[in-house]
């Protein structure tokens, strides 16, 4: 094999070193928090002011990961099928579709996203009345 | 005692790839004499999901055949829906579309950056790419309201207008990378260690590379000039301004220095893009609703450079409201049996993950 010195190839990659001096550029969470992007599809929330219960969510979701789960109080009097969604975080991929379909708009993901429980009936979630 | 090849399986865990793949391969000492690809631990059945949904429904199945550049694949479904429902959609959309597809190809490159440059032990380096890879998925977060699965690019345009100040922020990124660049080629490019690894190693054959159907950096790298935004425009790439960069030395360092020069040339893209966009036109052209959105019994092939080469899509409508059938051809199937294969036999077991990363394949988009 022949023997060949890059001199500059060897010397070069030090420039590396210099960067040892920069502020880092992870943050330390959960005591910092990464600041989330407006529009981002997170947890969805429905107006149950405007929402008709027209299943047009359920219908769209290619997961089905919606179901409608009928409600006694504070429903809108438009709503005639009485029900509103129930969203299966263990199914749902955040596509947004069904807020897409939503005649009323009154389903809508919001920025927050994170999730955690030990028990996994909590993932059938519902979205809070925003 | 005498020379015995033994037979060890390469993955499918290792970090000559971005997914599951296995290499099994027959050694006679550190030297390998043959290569047989296995792959399965990805099979996920999409081009089947694909023909129990309607067309809404499939669009958020296919960005997820290809974790790490998802864009082209929404790409060219889009595209292959308007073909078949004739659907044109507006300069503006185009641009945006063209737009994303750039942001995504250097987001790409980046992360592969950071893959090959750790499959021969610079960790560092991947640490700084995957860094800037991310400024890229935050401004896609903005836009699209996901960092890695946009699901933005939608048949009739894009989903979302853009942010307001988001060009701005794209031109402030584009800035920040190109200065990045001379650091890249210091510490990884031009690295002594790279070069000698890199250079006659993986070396692909120029006569077969075309009559094989390689794409992308493969061929590029033994300077066949190939690439689909020129050879079958789309989008807008046809009134856009870039070269094509090739290399020849056929070897892994000229297909990552293709790369290199990719990277460049979609940030002049990018500038470009910026100044050309119309400031006004609708994002989205009107389509019927989800399950009135039908296709005629008809069907299309459509291609799309991804950031590893040429990505195709077949489809094919009955008249209903569900797709037929639908074929993905990606860069990855030949790269990873009919080429791997082939390389990998008589090289050092210690240079297969970087023989496969400079090939760009990616298992998901294997298997589908």
């Amino acid at each position: 094999m022949k023997f060949s010195l890059d001199i500059k190839g060897s010397i070069t990659p030090f420039v590396a070193v210099g960067r040892v001096f920069e502020e880092p550029k992870t943050i330390c969470y959960p005591f910092e928090k990464k600041e989330i992007a407006k529009g981002y599809r997170g947890f969805h929330t429905n107006s149950l002011d405007k929402c008709i219960g027209c299943a047009n969510c359920q219908d769209v979701c290619m997961n089905d990961a919606i179901d409608m789960i009928p409600i006694k109080e504070d429903r809108n009097p438009k709503n005639s099928s009485g029900c509103i969604p129930r969203i299966d975080y263990g199914r749902c991929c955040w596509c947004s579709l069904c807020t897409d379909v939503c005649p009323p708009s009154s389903l809508k993901l919001e920025e927050d996203c994170i999730w955690a429980s030990d028990d996994s009936n909590n993932f059938l979630y519902m979205p809070k009345d925003k | 005692m005498e020379n015995r090849v033994i037979k060890i399986y390469h993955g499918p865990q290792h970090p000559g790839i971005t997914g599951n793949m296995s290499l099994e391969l027959d050694l006679l000492g550190e030297t390998i004499k043959g290569a047989r690809t296995h792959v399965g631990y990805l099979h996920r059945g999409f081009e089947k999901l694909v023909e129990r949904r309607t067309i809404i429904q499939a669009f958020t199945i296919v960005c997820r055949i290809c974790v790490p550049e998802p864009d082209p694949n929404e790409e060219n479904f889009a595209r292959a829906i308007e073909t078949l429902a004739g659907i044109e959609i507006s300069d503006r959309a185009k641009y945006i579309r063209t737009m994303v597809l750039e942001m995504a190809r250097v987001a790409s490159l980046l992360l592969w950056i950071g893959g090959q440059s750790g499959s021969i032990g610079l960790g560092t380096v991947g640490q700084w790419s995957l860094f800037d890879r991310d400024l890229i998925l935050d401004l896609f977060e903005e836009l699209t309201g996901g960092r890695v699965y946009h699901m933005y690019i939608y048949p009739g345009g894009v989903r979302r207008e853009l942010p307001d100040g988001f060009l701005d922020k794209l031109f402030e990124l584009l800035d920040y990378l190109e200065d990045r660049l001379p650091l890249y080629d210091k510490v990884f490019f031009e690295n002594a260690t790279f070069k000698k690894r890199a250079i006659g190693v993986g070396v692909v054959n120029r006569d077969e590379a075309l009559k094989n159907g390689y794409v992308g950096q493969v061929l590029r790298g033994c300077g066949i000039k190939r690439d689909t935004r020129r050879d079958n425009p789309y989008l807008v790439y046809e009134d856009l301004d870039f070269e094509i960069p090739t290399f020849n030395g056929c070897d892994v360092y000229a297909r990552a220095m293709v790369r290199r020069g990719e990277i460049r040339e979609s940030i002049k893209i990018l500038r470009q893009i910026i100044e050309k966009m119309p400031k006004d036109g609708k994002i989205m052209q009107k389509i019927p609703k989800h399950r009135r959105f039908k296709i005629p019994k008809d069907d299309t092939f459509v291609s799309t450079e991804s950031a590893r080469g040429e990505y195709s899509y077949y489809i094919a409508g009955d008249g209903s409201e569900k797709i037929r059938r639908m074929q993905v051809k990606g860069a990855s199937l030949i790269h990873g049996f009919t080429l791997l294969e082939k390389l990998l036999i008589d090289e050092e077991l210690s240079n297969v993950a970087m023989i496969m990363n400079s090939l760009g394949i990616c298992p998901p988009e294997i298997e589908r």
